[in-house]
């Protein structure tokens, strides 16, 4: 392991914070309920809004359904909150985990996938009304998203199986 | 009863579900479950919100075209969990909570069919404000879906035995 991460991991530990994280029994399963159900607001607002741009529901205007995408923000922050507690409960269990980087990494892209989004065609998906196809561009952009947010699912949810290897086993 | 989870533990579907190092077998179901999840309850979830007023310039009534998505979330789950069951039978049965979780997703989904006949069902829909029936269908939706995700989570922590063996012995 990097001699930073193992230094990060070991500060970590002895915080508060950590202590707090792995103390009383029901803090890691409230803290998974609520990143649960943020995942839930983001695939509900970005995922429907993505088949929305793929031809789904056509009689909702991409304008208007895009107004339920703070919710799937507030989501989002509410993960990263949840995210970041998860990690400083047990550093250990993330800094090795080849699957944790993946997510992150899947999170960055999406990132970049909504910024393309707002750079190109977001004034023309704003402007379609009730029926209108998006244009081509959009639809591309909704797919990757949509399997992007899979992806960021899968392998938070595969992280768990490998706490202990890390980026090395892509070499290996 | 005993015997039986015996029986299906030492099955081979259950012993390769629960014991295989192929990352098809429990992993890959465990991350269906969440995935279908992400849907089921994603979906319902933005229906409710719009029901209850949030984005009420928005058209409903082709929030409806929406409707698969939530039971293909569901069909995925339901399968998955079938064989998270098969895999750990004993951990579940043993633990009122497994209980508790599928009375919430029954009620959860039964509530659906509600929201689809008294809010959907109704034509002039998009016409008039919604009436409070359908806003309280609504609202116990997200509080049965946070139910269920709450229960779900707490049911891997929360178990007894997790083997028909180890129950075999506390028996």
């Amino acid at each position: 392991m990097d001699a930073s991460l193992h230094s990060l991991r070991v500060w970590l530990e002895g915080t508060t914070l950590s202590a707090w994280v792995t103390g009383p029994i029901y803090v890691w399963p409230v803290l998974e309920t609520l990143h649960f159900l943020g995942l839930s607001l983001l695939i509900g607002t970005i995922g429907l809004f993505d088949l929305r741009l793929l031809g789904m529901a056509k009689g909702l205007p991409p304008g208007l359904l895009s107004r339920l995408i703070p919710w799937g923000m507030a989501g989002f922050a509410l993960n990263v909150l949840t995210g970041i507690l998860f990690f400083v409960g047990e550093p250990k269990n993330y800094v090795n985990n080849i699957a944790f980087y993946f997510k992150m990494a899947f999170v960055v892209l999406a990132g970049i996938n909504v910024l393309i989004f707002y750079l190109t065609v977001a004034r023309k998906v704003e402007a379609l009304g009730p029926g209108d196809a998006a244009p081509l561009g959009a639809k591309v952009i909704g797919a990757v998203s949509l399997l992007l947010w899979v992806g960021i699912m899968s392998a938070g949810r595969l992280l768990t199986f490998y706490h202990d290897h890390g980026l090395g086993r892509l070499i290996e | 009863m005993a015997d039986f989870l015996l029986w299906l533990e030492a099955t081979a579907m259950s012993t390769w579900l629960r014991e295989s190092l192929s990352p098809l077998a429990f992993p890959t179901v465990l991350t269906l479950h969440t995935v279908g999840m992400g849907f089921l309850v994603g979906t319902n979830a933005a229906v409710d919100l719009r029901v209850l007023g949030v984005v009420s310039q928005m058209p409903l009534k082709p929030m409806e075209r929406f409707f698969p998505v939530m039971w293909f979330g569901f069909g995925v789950n339901a399968v998955s969990g079938v064989l998270l069951l098969i895999a750990y039978p004993t951990k579940a049965v043993t633990n009122p909570l497994f209980y508790a979780k599928l009375t919430v997703i029954g009620l959860a989904v039964a509530n659906i069919r509600l929201l689809k006949k008294h809010v959907f069902g109704d034509p002039g829909l998009d016409e008039k404000q919604i009436a409070r029936k359908g806003k309280l269908i609504a609202g116990v939706s997200l509080l049965l879906w946070a139910g269920a995700i709450a229960a779900g989570r707490f049911l891997a922590y929360t178990y007894t035995y997790l083997r028909a063996a180890d129950w075999a012995t506390g028996l």
